[in-house]
């Protein structure tokens, strides 16, 4: 089922394993370089900065063969279009399959993603091309899920994945939106149980060793369900898609959906630290973010300035006193820095290290609304 | 996860019964650790703050006036850089580690809020007039200076971003190309210059032993400064010939870079400034010969394969007994 070659797979995810165990010191030396030998794994995976260099030029080389191949066929009616981006599909996925990845051993290395992409791209195209221009969004949906599943499940793809699930939630919201009368008390809870249903699913599979393999496509997914949980009883999004979809000015069961708005986030905070479990205390946290958002979108209890003071003070006073509890008392919790960073913080470090070296010096007077100057130490516009 | 690769490698006999015990053991009590949320927490509290207050005092500007403000400023830039300096280490050539949890995060303040005072101090009263070159003289040598004595790589990346700023070019890398007009041949040559400036100074500091892990910010504005300079003359000033040959001198002088000092980054980065210059090239110099739309797809195709071909060689290209 997957293309990849399973026992480098394994041995892969044992070493990833044992690394941490050896950098907490709970292995030798000696045995993890013997784990380390007896776990051979002889993919082609380079460095992010070579697969990032790798993919780019893949992709110029595909549209310039394709472009080459199209100029030789010169496909006139629609449907030699089609049926030549079709060809093209399956050429990127055959070279995907014979060459790249089963004798040049790649996995991961910008290639093999992109040949993916393109590949399951053309032929999405092919198949859609004819259709008129008042097809439903739904049908496009449905010819696209097989393939965006299959690339996630065979080539472990989670960009892949992520894309087969905004389709299936897609699916699910269209059909239900169709359904006379009912459909706007049913799209949220529709929205709520398919994202329930996604997340037991991730967290199951999680924990079967049978998908060790998937376990990233899987904590994408567990992510992006918690995501789309929220979302779909969210005030706001509940009350714009009545006003988009249905012309409603207002949303029926209103105190439901604002209890929802702000009860989710802290159940979610809540069951983050009973379980222990860093993705929904993270999203649990940024919720609390959307449903402050929410709440000022409507009822503005407060000037901005004084908001934005008493919420300062309120994060700043928690977070110290939390950080000044957890030095004095080691215990379940700790502040103590972990090894094992989750995507969410990868993406967040990135972020800050990018403003604070970025952030040019015009930009924090004019934040400060302090009228910004001709000058700025850091970045002026170049106007000398 | 951890319990069947655990009981694998038992089975196998690689891992010791007391050792797996241990593992056990620590993956079960490992304590759950809240530094990251609580730190975003930290910081996104004192960032609203930090903007709410700023806006109360700003709405009251009519009954405290300016030079109130700028003395607050003042006095928050000179807390934060006496809070540095008070819990300093001793100075060293080499690294040194940061001092508190929130030492760096404070010098930055500090550094951040000194230009937000020059700035305001200039907006509103000109102090340095229209000798706007002063006005980015003072806070680059002091951020190099700040940067030397604490250790500090982001108050140097401030520093370098003022002393591109005092030669007369906006720099970080990603805001190079929206802000900055090329079609000034003053301002290429001045970011060629810079750009090969920063870059020797690593080779120097080396050298001479003097905070040899600067190198990369210094390496990393140097490449992307000269890259973009280069390409702009080419592009903008015409000056094709010229500026290539000194593009070409420049990948081939990063690429010995990332060979023998092993940094796949620079050896993707320079790849790509390379190729976008023989491109151009390629397109400007067959313009008159019309060789149509065929040739170009021909040359894309044979020159990313080739391109891919070098890339996925990587290994035998950089060397691998160097550290």
């Amino acid at each position: 089922m997957i293309a990849y070659n399973k026992d480098w797979l394994d041995a892969l995810l044992t070493k990833d394993t044992a690394r941490k165990w050896h950098e907490k010191g709970l292995l030798s030396d000696e045995k993890w370089q013997i784990i380390q030998e007896r776990h051979p794994s002889n993919f082609y995976s380079p460095n992010v900065f070579v697969r990032i260099g790798l993919a780019i030029f893949t992709l110029i080389l595909l549209m310039a063969a394709g472009g080459l191949v199209a100029i030789l066929v010169e496909p006139e009616s629609e449907l030699g279009f089609s049926i030549f981006c079709l060809f093209w599909g399956l050429v990127c996925m055959v070279v995907l399959e014979a060459r790249v990845i089963q004798p040049g051993r790649h996995f991961g290395s910008g290639i093999d993603d992109m040949l993916l992409y393109v590949g399951i791209w053309a032929i999405l195209v092919g198949l859609c091309y004819s259709f008129n221009y008042n097809t439903p969004a739904l049908v496009y949906l449905v010819i696209a899920w097989p393939f965006l599943v299959a690339g996630s499940i065979r080539y472990l793809d989670r960009l892949m994945a992520v894309a087969a699930f905004v389709c299936s939630l897609g699916i699910i919201l269209w059909v239900v939106k169709e359904i006379p009368r009912l459909a706007l008390y049913l799209l949220p809870f529709a929205g709520m149980l398919s994202s329930a249903a996604v997340y037991l699913f991730s967290k199951q599979g999680q924990t079967r060793y049978a998908w060790r393999h998937w376990h990233g496509v899987l904590l994408v997914l567990e992510l992006l369900s918690l995501v789309t949980f929220y979302t779909s009883g969210n005030f706001w999004v509940v009350q714009q898609a009545g006003l988009d979809f249905f012309q409603m000015e207002t949303v029926p069961m209103a105190w439901f959906f604002w209890l929802f708005t702000f009860l989710v986030p802290f159940i979610y905070i809540f069951e983050g630290l009973r379980r222990k479990d860093r993705h929904l205390l993270d999203i649990g946290l940024a919720c609390v973010a959307a449903a402050v958002f929410s709440f000022r979108y409507y009822y503005h209890v407060m000037p901005l300035t004084w908001a934005a003071v008493i919420c300062g003070a309120v994060l700043f006073l928690t977070a110290y006193f939390s950080i000044r509890y957890l030095h004095q008392n080691e215990g379940v919790y700790s502040y103590e820095e972990d090894s094992e960073i989750s995507l969410l913080q990868e993406i967040e470090q990135q972020l800050i290290e990018q403003t604070i070296v970025n952030q040019p010096g015009p930009t924090p007077d004019k934040k400060e609304g302090f009228g910004g100057g001709q000058f700025g130490g850091g970045g002026a516009s170049g106007d000398f | 996860m951890h319990e069947p690769i655990l009981h694998n490698l038992l089975q196998q006999e690689l891992i010791e019964p007391e050792d797996a015990e241990k593992i056990a053991l620590f993956v079960s009590k490992k304590p759950f650790s809240l530094h990251w949320e609580l730190k975003t927490l930290l910081y996104l509290g004192v960032l609203l703050l930090n903007l709410g207050l700023g806006f109360l005092i700003y709405e009251q500007i009519d009954i405290i006036g300016h030079a109130v403000i700028i003395v607050l400023i003042g006095a928050v830039s000179a807390v934060c850089f006496w809070y540095a300096i008070r819990y300093r280490k001793p100075f060293s050539r080499g690294e040194i580690k940061s001092p508190t949890h929130y030492y760096d995060y404070i010098l930055l303040l500090g550094c951040l809020t000194f230009l937000i005072m020059e700035g305001y101090w200039q907006f509103q009263y000109e102090i340095f007039g229209t000798r706007y070159g002063l006005a980015t003289f003072i806070p680059m040598v002091l951020f190099f200076a700040l940067a030397y004595w604490l250790d500090n790589r982001g108050v140097l990346s401030l520093g370098i971003t003022a002393l591109a700023t005092w030669l007369g070019i906006t720099v970080t890398p990603q805001a190079l190309l929206t802000q900055n007009d090329f079609n000034s041949g003053a301002i290429v040559h001045t970011g060629v210059f810079l750009g090969a400036f920063l870059t020797v100074i690593p080779f120097l500091s080396e050298r001479w032993g003097l905070k040899k892990h600067f190198s990369l910010t210094y390496l990393n504005f140097g490449i992307h400064i000269l890259m973009i300079s280069t390409l702009a003359g080419m592009m903008a000033l015409g000056q094709t010939m010229l500026y290539f040959l000194v593009l070409c001198l420049s990948v081939g002088f990063f690429l010995w870079y990332a060979r023998t000092r092993n940094s796949l980054y620079f050896l993707t980065v320079a790849v790509l400034y390379g190729y976008i210059g023989l491109t151009y090239m390629l397109i400007v110099h067959t313009e008159s010969l019309n060789f149509g739309f065929r040739f170009y797809l021909f040359y894309f195709v044979l020159s990313c394969a080739g391109v891919i071909l070098f890339l996925t060689n990587y290994k035998r290209f950089i060397k691998n007994d160097q550290p």
